[in-house]
């Protein structure tokens, strides 16, 4: 990483903020971002592809006379047309909900960049890839395998006339393996992957296939899937996608411009007494750490979900102005790191005392329709039945569908365990709607 | 910049090597609710250098120019580092052209002041057509996209890409009920695509508002009818992307399930991806490794007929390229891609499949769809449901899903009316999404579909 490049550009992002206010602007954002990667992956079980990329960006946001433009691009070298292109654009912008970027607050430090991940090599990548694929290969010969390993270091600089300039680095490595499985029209998809910004323990490429294998043995056998109203267990994995309404609910933009059903909650109880969720930007090496907003507003922790009661909306700069909230630090209202609170009894107890039920280990469809309301129905991508207590085999054809408002509301019970980073437990809910196709 | 791109290809240490630059300039403006909620611009310039070595690949991807010939070296040194096998890249015609495009009336030259003045009123008639529309969506976006390639293989082309899109939805909501309509149009000629669809505005509006009141489909097991919009989205999403030969040409079980020749519907079925085809969002003179596009049977009377191929899937599966390696932009390497992607006319009037249902659904429209090869799932915008043969009424919430060659073998009804959408769609592969494709279709008649209940 050429660590002078961002420097430099420190004084040029300067002088475009000069450049923006003197050609009119009332208030400005300029933010630069470079970054450099290296990859492998490994397709039909054999190194297929490696190389290195290097990307330079930056966007411009300005504000002339109460409205917003905006722009971006790479070209360092055309900055100041750029500039000068968002303040024509800011003439027919967007109505801007405040007046100028705040100045700089206290920030709470996070780590993001580590020494240690810049250190993983191309080649230490590539062996552990093949690792990965040689342990799946062992058990099956036929299955299609590949694998795919990157690390990245990115620097990104935020000036804006609030008297905000932000430094931060980042470092991130990313592994993964895949398997495919055909059997006449019969195809099986399975797959695990990790990432981190740290280089620690979390980089296990044993521990990655092994999460596969364990779907490939429990896929051995086809059941029928159960149907009517039925439990479903759901994996750490998975959680975060069942989430997903609560946030685009919490999403101050959502709840501003009457999108979300939340509107006007706060301080009710809107899901289970089990559910707390806690936005933390501030987990040392976490893919969603960080210091400040792409405004230049310090993140926070905090609590968007306590035992079930609606906490906080997440505002960004110009949605809180168009709220009458306090900005809370979240770039396009979006949470940063979302972290479940822990139940009481361990996974294991919780599938062993299910009768019957469902696994949902991947979903297909899912998030179409009206999904802010809740509402779903998809297909079941990959999944096991359960039967007293135990997983008996995999269900295929299977359509599930229901409203996540409606199925976390009561009767949630959450693991005591996490994964791995210590972010979500396993989760059963209840009265999930399945249908199959051969029923 | 031809010179200056095999200029630095002379780098080259690899069997085979080629570099891809691209620039593209553009806007977009769009209004939700009341307000414009986004008004922005982007200028940005880049390539990637691909190179195989004993059929490994190396790759770098670069924002800035001025170091191609190290680019070049490093590629091929990364691709030296993986092949252990033998190249095979399957030979093209040479190709030497420029193909750059004038626009019927050029978006560049239309003033932001119209633009938004269109898209206001566009806004307003969809927050004014019924007291139930809460908030609304119109976005307008133009980009002018300019691709250079050279190979070392000697070949080279510019072309030109340009396109622009008109997007809109409404927002209807009755207490915790909310709805969403959607329609749009894309267009690679000219500006004027996106002016005079107030109606189409209007209609999408009070579809929004009417599916308020509308039912829920009852999941079960129906005979649907498919509009012609969700008939290509269907065969675009369950059986086209089946026939990208990447998923195909490496995979002995893969390249069974998809083995030319092998019956997977009805006698009638054509299904044909064309990426020559008149002027449609997928429409392009080469794809991005610079092979022509052309035509291409995917199902010739009902049989598995093409696969759609990059060089190297061609070279391997011993057909010919097809021209349907497609990267989205400048930072990554194509793959295998649709392109406009239609179901051919059969000779049933509309009329007569409907006639021949007696208790179903009229599936319309597309919200979405993903599929995991053999299944998929999709959600229509609206439908109707059908009794003893006759359109009833509108129904919300319908969603289909299944196993895509049980669907295609039960199409019993193939209409005379094929529509290639103007509406330009957005496909995702491998990360890489939207890239700009077209489907189309006539009406198809399915039995035994399963629709997703509540
Ligand atoms: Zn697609």
């Amino acid at each position: 990483m050429r660590k002078p490049m961002i420097e430099n550009s420190e004084s040029r992002l300067r002088q475009g903020v000069e450049r923006a206010n003197s050609a009119g602007a009332s208030a400005a954002k300029l933010s630069l971002g470079h970054s450099e990667s290296t990859h492998c992956s490994f397709e039909r079980g054999r190194l297929k592809e490696t190389g290195s990329s290097e990307s330079l960006s930056y966007n411009v946001e300005v504000l002339v006379d109460g409205r917003c433009g905006t722009s971006s691009g790479n070209r360092i070298e055309k900055l100041d047309e750029m500039i000068d292109r968002a303040i024509v654009l800011a003439k027919v912008g967007s109505t801007a909900h405040f007046n100028a970027y705040p100045p700089p607050g206290a920030l709470t430090p996070v780590k993001t960049h580590s020494e240690r991940t810049l250190g993983l090599a191309r080649e230490r990548m590539i062996e552990s890839c093949g690792q990965m694929v040689e342990a799946l290969r062992e058990y099956d010969p036929d299955l299609f395998i590949s694998a795919t390993g990157s690390r990245n270091e990115s620097e990104d600089i935020t000036v804006t006339t609030g008297g905000v300039c932000h430094q931060a680095s980042r470092t991130a490595w990313s592994l993964s393996s895949h398997v495919q499985r055909t059997k006449g029209t019969d195809i099986l998809f399975a797959g695990y992957g990790r990432g981190w910004c740290d280089l620690n323990e979390f980089y296990a490429p044993s521990v990655i296939a092994g999460r596969v294998l364990v779907d490939l043995r429990n896929a051995e056998k086809t059941v029928e899937p159960p149907t009517g109203k039925v439990k479903a267990y759901i994996p750490p994995e998975q959680l975060p996608a069942f989430l997903m309404p609560f946030m685009a609910g919490i999403n101050g933009r959502n709840v501003a411009k009457g999108d979300s059903p939340l509107a006007g909650r706060l301080g009710e109880q809107v899901l289970a007494k089990s559910i707390t969720i806690v936005d933390h930007p501030h987990v040392d090496y976490a893919s969603g750490a960080c210091e400040i907003d792409s405004d230049g507003i310090p993140t926070r922790k905090q609590t968007l979900f306590e035992n079930g009661v609606l906490r906080r909306f997440l505002y960004d700069l110009d949605t809180a102005g168009l709220a009458g909230a306090e900005p809370t630090g979240n770039s396009g209202c979006y949470p940063y790191w979302l972290l479940v609170t822990p139940g009481v009894r361990p996974s294991s107890e919780l599938l062993a005392d299910i009768d019957d039920g469902i696994y949902i280990k991947a979903l297909i469809g899912y998030g179409q329709g009206n999904i802010i309301n809740g509402d779903f129905s998809c297909n079941v991508g990959l999944g096991y039945r359960i039967h007293n207590g135990e997983i008996t085999g995999r269900i295929k054809d299977t359509m599930i569908a229901g409203n996540l408002y409606d199925l976390f509301a009561e009767n949630v019970e959450l693991s005591s365990d996490l994964d791995h980073a210590g972010r979500m437990p396993h989760a059963v809910i209840e009265g999930l709607s399945v249908a199959s196709r051969s029923a | 910049m031809k010179a200056r791109l095999l200029k630095a290809l002379q780098k080259s240490t690899a069997d085979y090597a080629e570099i891809r630059v691209e620039t593209e300039d553009s806007s977009v403006i769009a209004y939700r609710g009341r307000e414009v909620e986004t008004a922005g611009t982007s200028s940005v310039r880049g390539g990637i250098v691909r190179a195989c070595t004993r059929g490994g690949w190396g790759m770098v991807t670069f924002d800035s120019l001025a170091q191609l010939g190290e680019q070049v070296k490093e590629a091929c040194a990364c691709a030296k580092l993986v092949g252990e096998e033998k190249t095979e890249l399957a030979e093209v015609e040479p190709v030497d052209a420029e193909k750059p495009v004038t626009l019927e009336h050029d978006f560049r030259g239309v003033s932001l002041d119209d633009k938004l003045a269109l898209l206001k009123a566009y806004n307003d008639i969809i927050l004014g057509a019924a007291p139930s529309i809460e908030s609304s969506s119109v976005g307008y976006g133009d980009s002018f996209r300019t691709v250079y390639f050279a190979s070392t293989r000697g070949n080279y082309f510019m072309e030109q890409r340009p396109r622009v899109t008109c997007r809109f939805m409404a927002v209807a909501r009755d207490g915790a009920l909310v709805q969403r309509a959607y329609d749009g149009i894309s267009s690679t000629t000219t500006y004027d695509a996106v002016l005079g669809m107030e109606d189409k505005v209007r209609e999408t509006a009070e579809r929004a508002d009417a599916l308020l009141r509308a039912p829920k489909c009852e999941g079960g097991t129906y005979s649907v009818i498919l509009d012609p919009e969700l008939a290509g989205v269907f065969v675009h999403e369950a059986f086209g992307h089946l026939s990208e030969a990447d998923l195909v040409y490496e995979n002995a079980q893969m390249r069974e399930l998809m083995c030319l020749g092998r019956e997977v519907g009805v006698a009638g079925l054509n299904v044909i991806d064309d990426g020559s085809l008149g002027n449609y969002t997928g429409t392009g003179a080469f794809d991005d490794e610079g092979t022509p596009t052309g035509e291409t049977y995917l199902i010739r009377g009902g049989a598995l007929a093409g696969h759609l191929h990059s060089l190297e899937t061609a070279a391997k599966m011993g057909a010919k390229p097809t021209g349907n390696a497609r990267a989205i932009g400048r930072s990554v390497p194509p793959i295998c891609r649709m392109t406009n992607t239609y179901v051919t006319n059969g000779d049933i009037p509309v009329g007569e499949l409907f006639a021949g249902v007696d208790r179903g659904v009229y599936a319309c429209d597309a919200f979405g769809g993903q599929t995991a090869l053999e299944m998929f799932t999709f959600s229509a915008g609206y439908g109707y449901r059908i009794e003893n043969g006759q359109r009833g009424e509108l129904l919300r919430d319908v969603t289909l899903t299944g196993n895509v060659f049980q669907t295609l073998k039960s199409i019993d009804g193939i209409g005379n009316d094929l529509v290639i959408s103007k509406r330009g769609g957005g496909c995702g592969k491998g990360g890489q999404s939207p890239l700009p494709v077209s489907v189309g279709s006539p009406h198809l008649r399915i039995r035994d579909v399963v629709i997703g209940g509540g």
